[in-house]
């Protein structure tokens, strides 16, 4: 099989675009693919693979690590700065555009020592409002405008009941 | 003569073939089974545990689809039959509060998403709004929360097990 059905995120714009691309595809088939549906990606736009931490630079090299149901970030964060609160403590780390909700609270609970049974009951909720995403959410469709940046909560996942 | 497809219908079809139900497919997250209208069968993968099945089977009753919110039964796909009590998701603290043989008669999940379940739980709105449905999102906000529940370690496997 040399086509694979991919999903694309563009940072700034609602939901994902379906689209089939060769393996091989680079930034260019994918620029060109966006712009037949009216989405045109500057220069100042990057493109980034999965969860992959690099992202390819050369426009007519293939894009590596391309497969069937990747998910392509198109986006202006090379990085996304991630703050996370728990309790009195704060910290802060740099993600991949495409790192996962899921990623952020294995690293939080990892850093701040948190023991299984509290982790497994804690989930990650944007600061100052009541959203908590999917754990598989990728980050880059989390950010909004120009920002590169991300502040959680991690706070009691409250139990259904009433 | 023709037989026009009902608007709820076609928003299902629509939500079922869109990007975010496809991704979530091809990741391996849920799969749909079958429709027989207005009831859809999804199967959403869980976590490995012992003697516990890959995945769960759902059938979604979807009238009135996306205004009003679908409700979901634990389905046994091979049998094409409610899922036996034994054979439901069990945890420890999250997972045994949403998935609960003895609610209503085990026609639906404790879940503010819920048809069912959201009538008479006026409180839910504040204590779980992001539990509740959303139109906009449709059946894709019903099935990630049973996803996270079914992938998250507070899930131990199966009841009977």
């Amino acid at each position: 099989m040399n086509k694979a059905t991919v999903f694309i995120h563009v940072q700034g714009r609602p939901g994902i675009v379906e689209a089939e691309l060769p393996l091989t595809a680079s930034l260019d088939d994918i620029r060109d693919l966006l712009k037949a549906q009216d989405v045109d990606v500057g220069e100042d736009f990057a493109i980034f693979v999965d969860e992959r931490d690099d992202h390819e630079k050369d426009g007519k090299k293939p894009i590596e690590g391309l497969k069937h149901g990747s998910r392509v970030h198109v986006t202006r964060c090379k990085k996304i700065k991630v703050t996370v609160h728990y309790l009195d403590k704060t910290i802060h780390q740099h993600f991949a555009p495409g790192a996962r909700v899921r990623t952020v609270k294995h690293w939080a609970v990892r850093d701040l020592k948190i023991n299984p049974t509290d982790a497994g009951e804690h989930i990650l909720q944007l600061c100052n409002t009541t959203v908590q995403p999917p754990t598989d959410t990728p980050l880059s469709e989390l950010v909004h405008g120009h920002d590169c940046e991300l502040c959680f909560d991690l706070v009691p996942e409250k139990r259904v009941e009433g | 003569m023709t037989v026009a497809i009902p608007p709820d219908r076609l928003l299902l079809e629509a939500d079922l073939a869109a990007p975010a139900f496809r991704c979530g497919q091809i990741e391996g997250k849920w799969q749909h089974v079958a429709t027989a209208w207005p009831r859809v069968t999804i199967a959403v993968n869980a976590a490995q545990r012992v003697n516990a099945p890959k995945a769960y089977g759902f059938r979604f009753e979807c009238s009135g689809y996306r205004q009003t919110p679908p409700t979901a039964q634990p389905w046994d796909i091979d049998n094409n039959k409610p899922l036996e009590p034994s054979r439901w998701p069990a945890g420890r603290l999250l997972v045994p509060a949403v998935f609960r043989p003895d609610w209503k008669g085990g026609q639906c999940l404790y879940l503010p998403c819920d048809r069912m379940s959201i009538e008479g739980h006026g409180d839910w709105a504040h204590k779980h709004p992001n539990r509740l449905w959303q139109p906009p999102r449709g059946i894709i906000c019903y099935l990630e929360q049973i996803h996270d529940l079914l992938n998250q370690d507070d899930y131990t496997g199966v009841r009977g097990a």
